[in-house]
């Protein structure tokens, strides 16, 4: 299968493509690493009148790590990642992801700002970003604009970026000594999109829970964070009780629909097994399972 | 639509054409650079029969479009061996241990593994195998492709004294 | 050169590779229905241009339904998602596709056929047919027996698309007065008397060449719409037509495998030794004859007894309109699904009389040469079960747990033999067989046997795909046939060319051969089954999701003479994945409207190389008969693996196994509440 014929652009600076999106407005859009847009280009599902390449733009791809936080250009492509040691050591959460998002040959050319921007709820990195409670740096007329991962997944295929704002930055707060993360992926049989994903960021002090971050994938109409979790497990420590009712809290504000992989009840199942074993990893992680 | 003047560089030769958009780098590479052991076998960037080593990582050209491939320089089948009439170490160690059986899926095979052992020089079966995850054969049960990976390993462990040697014939017994 | 060295450096010839001078590429209007008519159509080549209908050629064909034969593109009525309904061209690939849109089609949606029990009695698809069922035949006689134990059982094996890595193509020439065309598939034979038939060409007037094939597994030894249309367009346009197929093109409309029901009754005495078999095999044909659907009932019926001697056996075989693709063979093509039935009622009968599931087959073994009341001949069972469970440490994986066994009758399509052709000139030698390759690796037994008869190096040994003006006749390369028959016909030709330098020269030599020229050909025409024994032992592990891991896969096949390991090794470690992959993922799903939700060759269930264990496959050492002394290679893994897998699964879980691909709903069910 191949596209429907499109206009293409690679512009070189993030304003010019800020220009051709106000542009072409709803007819344009942006191409990252293009491992979900081209293949959905192929399918003629969705026709695409103006792409407008971030290819051409020389600055978007760079991993950073200052004391407080990782900067990751949104051009970088995932297994930079994968294979940086910033990453690797101050992100366990994002290696589990990234060891299991796609395959090897789709991380080597998708990028972090795809996967993000896409806004596809069975996208890995969207749950990951929220539960790092990682901001979003976006770029539009008027300059930049912070908005937090919190705050970006509105709807399935729907973030809070303008039709002429561009995702540029990744920022990845650092989490402090005595924390740890884990995202478990369930997937669709011999395919890489999952069934339920789970991503659980914890900060322990003396073993007791002073931050967390929980979000899933694949559980609704976009990534889905869930506060409320959070706010169970604040000042709890590792026990097979807590995980247990923290995953239950999880489930219930879960939103699964049923598909061949499985019914609502199911992916709840799932939903809760995953989130039980990201938690005791991200517990263990953090030191806090003797 | 407008069509973009494209220059991509395939096994050391720059191409320049000008086309659509919308072409993808496999029918680039196919139809304009002429080789043909870069394979289409499904449309949903699953199978990994297109896999093409662009700047050092191996991807799929039936997921890039020609025009993104700009400035590139992209490493197919038919380039991975440097020397006219010899095979490379990886390329050698798939014939050795049968690791094909209908070749369709091979190309892709050959240059993941040329590229998961570029990028690390001692492998687990475990990595392998994760490593071809994105290609898919349906012949060999990927045993022997398992075992040529292995091979093509030993085979570049022993750099020093094994370069690209003559294309051996292999004996059919 | 060799296969494997064209392979590793990018220079087969697939069917896409050729390009040539004005060649038009083809697309295809397909029916987004399940179940329509049709009330006009704008634009494109229509049945009004090729008012065709197709034949039905090759493997598990069928004839006489004229009525219910596929038309080469639809007339009044679609019967199924992706029904080509027009066709469109352009010198380009892309136009072509682009220009399916200008297609417009009037459709009037009627409700679908889906489940094919249902089917059996819905009121019938087409005006003027009577029921839905395509094929209704009773296997041997209906018994009474007095039995104290009887146990019932329903089974499924859904839809598997064949999938293999290269879709089908085609690329059509002629020349004003024959028709050339280049195809990927297992018989050149086949494919030229389609186009014979279907466009009523003289059999002078068209040549098949076979390009490589990557892969094919039952699916390119058919004969299909989008061929007719190329070669209509080529002759009428004077031009060179190519078609390849798309992914979802190939999981919408190209003849899928499996799609079979079996209800089950079992009858035996406490002691485990089993006295009668009745029941139903329902095969879901899809909406038109002309796939297998019609001949694979029958076949899996005379097959449901196994390797056992079971003297009472009533089986009725249906086969069942549907609104789905009309279903073909895939790999094992009826025997994996007729094991599956038997197999898993042995082991229900086990877990019933509390005994081990060997001790029930070993006590219903047969002891001597057995004709089964389906028809299915078995040679003595006993004594390969008995060599296999130790070869396989059937008892130390007992202690382990967790594992499964089971065993089968291979039954290769023999019948009517196959021909094959050796020329030799310039010092070199050529051999053609009748069925060609796909992905078995014919060129490596090929050359064993010429090294043996002709006593040649076999590196001057060329074996070629198939061409029509090379090998006049021919059969197919499936049903685990090609080094039985093709390579006992490889075989006479060598002896026939070896008296042929015997005449000449008083005494064969091989310079006096390959100082000559000599062309040899012969046709080994067999009209018997040749059966054969395998068994296979698998271990699993789950995991706290219900997940099921393959950890070991043994097989012990009786393969006759090996000619060549890597090709036995090869295609067995294949088929055992496909096994495990119809066990645990292959599936082409359907809704209730006769919609398929299975999307792309991942959600098809096609696995991957992290899914499956190291292989290990043991001789069981023997000859056959036959000239090349081999016996049946190739389907043995997708027979064996099903039955022998959910046995493990059914261990370790605890869940009875019915259906494949099993679901994972079902699978978790076993695990513990966290």
């Amino acid at each position: 299968m191949m596209p429907p014929a499109f206009e293409y652009y690679a512009p070189t600076g993030v304003d010019e493509v800020i220009d051709l999106l106000e542009k072409y407005g709803d007819d344009a859009k942006i191409l990252a690493g293009g491992q979900s847009l081209i293949p959905l280009l192929k399918s003629r599902i969705t026709a695409i009148p103006y792409l407008i390449s971030l290819s051409g733009i020389k600055d978007l791809s760079y991993i950073t790590e200052s004391s407080n936080a990782t900067r990751i250009g949104a051009m970088t492509v995932d297994s930079d990642l994968e294979y940086s040691d910033t990453i690797r050591k101050r992100y366990p959460i994002l290696m589990d992801a990234l060891g299991k998002l796609a395959d090897p040959l789709v991380r080597n050319m998708g990028t972090v700002g795809g996967n993000i921007s896409h806004g596809d709820p069975s996208n890995d990195l969207p749950a990951v970003m929220l539960a790092l409670k990682a901001t979003f740096v976006a770029r539009g007329r008027g300059g930049n604009r912070n908005i937090k991962a919190r705050d970006f997944f509105l709807d399935t295929f729907t973030t809070a970026l303008e039709h002429d704002e561009v995702l540029t930055e990744i920022s990845i707060p650092v989490w402090k000594e005595h924390s740890g993360g884990s995202y478990v992926k369930f997937e669709k049989g011999t395919w890489n999109f999952s069934v339920a994903g789970s991503a659980v960021q914890l900060r322990l002090e003396n073993g007791a829970v002073v931050e967390a971050g929980i979000a899933i994938t694949s559980m609704g109409p976009k990534a889905m964070y869930i506060p409320e979790a959070e706010d169970y497990l604040l000042g709890k420590k590792f026990h097979k009780s807590v995980i247990s009712e923290a995953a239950d809290i999880v489930v219930e504000k879960s939103q699964p629909s049923p598909d061949t992989y499985g019914s609502v009840e199911y992916k709840k199942n799932i939903l809760k097994r995953i989130t039980m074993e990201a938690l005791e990893n991200a517990f263990r992680r953090s030191g806090g399972v003797k | 639509m407008t069509e973009k003047e494209v220059s991509i560089t395939i096994n050391g030769e720059t191409k320049t054409a000008e086309v659509e958009p919308r072409m993808l780098l496999v029918h680039f590479i196919r139809e304009i650079a002429g080789l043909t052991g870069t394979h289409v076998g499904c449309d949903t960037t699953n199978c990994g029969a297109c896999t093409v080593i662009m700047d050092g990582r191996a991807v799929k050209s039936c997921t890039i479009l020609a025009v993104q491939a700009d400035g590139k320089k992209i490493t197919t089948i038919e380039g991975l061996s440097k020397t006219p009439g010899k095979l490379h170490p990886v390329q050698k160690a798939f014939v050795d241990k049968h690791g094909l059986q209908c070749g369709y899926c091979t190309s892709g095979m050959v240059l993941t593994s040329f590229w998961l052992l570029n990028k690390k020089k001692k492998v687990s079966e475990e990595e392998i195998r994760e490593a071809i995850s994105g290609n898919l054969c349906r012949c060999t049960g990927y045993e022997s492709i398992v075992d040529s990976i292995e091979e093509a390993q030993r085979n570049l462990e022993k750099e020093g004294e094994y370069t690209e040697e003559e294309i051996p014939v292999r004996r059919g017994r | 050169m060799d296969l494997s060295e064209k392979m590793v450096t990018g220079r087969g010839n697939f069917v896409d590779d050729i390009n040539l001078p004005g060649m038009l590429h083809l697309a295809f209007v397909r029916s987004p229905y399940p179940r329509a008519r049709i009330k006009g159509i704008t634009g494109g080549i229509t049945s009004r241009d090729i008012d065709m209908k197709m034949a039905s050629v090759g493997e598990g064909a069928s004839a006489g339904f004229e009525y219910l034969e596929h038309p080469v593109l639809a007339k009044e009525y679609v019967g199924y998602v992706g029904q080509p309904v027009a066709a469109v061209y352009s010198e380009n690939a892309y136009e072509a596709e682009d220009l399916v849109d200008t297609v417009d089609v009037d459709y009037e949606p009627l409700t679908a056929i889906v489940d094919p029990e249902k089917a059996l009695s819905a009121d019938p698809m087409y005006p003027g047919l009577k029921s839905n069922i395509l094929a209704d035949r009773y296997l041997g006689e209906d018994f009474q027996v007095d039995a104290p134990v009887v146990i019932e059982d329903h089974f499924v094996n859904h839809r598997i698309a064949t999938d293999p890595i290269e879709p089908r193509g085609i690329v059509a020439a002629y020349d004003g007065k024959r028709l050339t065309v280049w195809i990927s598939t297992q018989s050149v034979h086949t494919i030229k008397q389609g186009f014979c038939q279907v466009m009523n060409l003289s059999p002078d007037a068209v040549r098949v060449i076979q390009t490589d094939t990557g892969g094919a597994f039952g699916l390119k030894g058919g004969f299909y719409p989008e061929y007719v249309v190329a070669a209509w367009l080529a002759m009428k346009e004077g031009r060179p037509v190519k078609w390849i197929e798309t992914r979802s093109e190939h999981l919408l409309a190209s003849r899928p495998g499996r799609g079979v029901v079996g209800r089950m009754k079992l009858y035996a005495n406490r002691e485990g030794r089993i006295l009668g078999i009745k029941g139903d095999v329902i095969v879901d044909s899809g909406a038109f004859a002309g796939g297998s659907g019609e001949f694979s009932s029958r076949f899996i019926a005379m097959q449901i007894t196994g390797p056992y001697e079971i003297n009472n056996a009533h089986i009725h075989a249906l086969s069942v309109l549907t609104n789905k693709v009309p279903q073909g063979p895939y790999r094992g093509a009826g025997r994996p699904e007729a094991a599956f039935f038997m197999e898993r009622m042995v082991d229900k009968l086990a877990d019933e009389l509390h005994m081990d599931p060997v001790d029930v087959r070993m006590i219903n073994a047969t002891r001597e040469p057995f004709k089964s009341p389906t028809g299915l001949t078995v040679e003595a069972s006993k004594p390969f079960l008995e060599q296999a469970v130790k070869a396989m440490d059937y008892q130390g994986h007992r202690k382990k747990g967790n594992f499964g066994f089971g065993w089968f009758v291979l039954v290769p399509a023999t019948m009517p033999g196959e021909t094959a052709r050796i020329l030799v000139e310039d010092r070199g030698i050529k051999v053609w067989l009748g069925g060609t390759a796909h992905g078995q690796r014919h060129d490596l037994f090929v050359k064993s046997i010429l090294a043996d008869e002709l006593g040649v190096d076999p590196e001057i040994v060329e074996w070629q795909k198939g061409d029509t003006d090379q090998l006049k006749e021919g059969v197919g390369a499936w049903g685990s046939r090609s080094a039985m028959m093709g390579g006992s016909a490889l075989v006479e030709a060598a002896r026939k060319l070896r008296e042929q330098v015997e005449k000449k020269y008083g005494k064969y030599s091989v310079s006096k051969l390959l100082d000559g020229k000599w062309d040899s050909y012969e046709y080994f025409h067999y009209d018997k089954p040749y059966t054969s024994l395998g068994a296979n032992l698998i271990t699993v592990s789950t995991d706290r999701y219900g997940r099921v891991r393959v950890d070991e896969c043994i097989s012990y096949y009786d393969l006759g003479k090996v000619l060549n390991m890597d090709n036995a090794t090869g295609q067995n470690a294949g088929g055992c994945a496909e096994g495990i992959g119809q066990t645990l993922y292959e599936g082409l799903m359907f809704d209730d409207n006769g919609q398929m939700i299975t999307s792309s060759i991942a959600d098809a269930g096609v696995v991957k190389a992290t899914m499956v264990p190291r292989y290990r496959l043991i001789l069981h050492r023997s000859e056959s008969t036959l000239p090349s002394k081999a016996k049946g290679l190739g389907e043995a893994p997708t027979i064996g693996t099903p039955v022998a897998l959910s046995r493990a699964i059914e261990v370790a879980t605890g869940l009875r196994i019915t259906e494949t691909p099993i679901n994972p709903e079902y699978l978790i069910s076993a695990v513990q509440e966290p």
